[in-house]
């Protein structure tokens, strides 16, 4: 198999590494300044000092009070957004197994079922989601 | 016609989402140095103030 095979065969697994690879090193970074940040607070509350409020923010300690109402909307824009994917990749999928292509197929209706359930996650999180 | 140009054909397409990858990268990057100056902005008013 040459390079030019290889990359038409698995051209679409570009996508889930590229996702994965974001969502592992933003959790990663997340956690790291996460901590750097609670250090801070310490050290400040330490020596009897007020830390900033967007050090805070930083280290997600007034996340909950004070975005609770963007939270929400965000969590909902997430779902749908999450569903047009879904269909959108769904629709093309029903376009090509009419069309009889079926190799191009299996790559929507994987990307497809991928959407649907990330959708049905975000839908899951607003309705059962913490709400205060 | 060469293989480069056959798969620029078939697939130039992919720069769309080539281009938002790469701007998803960016963006983190600039939120991350965007955390590191708070963080070193406090370490140093922590220094600083009496």
């Amino acid at each position: 198999m040459n390079f030019e095979e290889f990359f038409r065969d698995f051209w679409w697994l570009i996508f889930p590494l590229f996702g994965m690879f974001l969502v592992l090193t933003g959790a990663f970074k997340d956690e790291a300044r996460a901590n750097k940040a609670m250090d801070m607070i310490k050290s400040y509350v330490d020596q009897g000092k007020d830390p900033p409020p967007e050090l805070l923010r930083l280290a997600g300690v007034e996340e909950a009070s004070s975005k609770q109402p963007q939270g929400r909307n965000s969590g909902a824009w997430t779902f749908i957004v999450f569903t047009a994917l879904a269909a959108g990749f769904g629709a093309g999928w029903y376009f090509l197994v009419r069309g009889g292509d079926d190799d191009v197929a299996f790559a929507f209706a994987t990307v497809t079922v991928t959407m649907a359930v990330l959708a049905l996650g975000a839908l899951l999180i607003l309705i059962f989601g913490r709400k205060s | 016609m060469t293989v480069e140009v056959e798969l620029f054909r078939d697939f130039w397409w992919l720069t769309f989402p080539v281009f938002g990858m790469v701007m998803a990268c960016w963006g983190m990057a600039k939120e991350n140095r965007a955390a590191d100056e708070i963080i070193e902005r406090a370490r140093r008013d922590l220094e600083q103030r009496p």
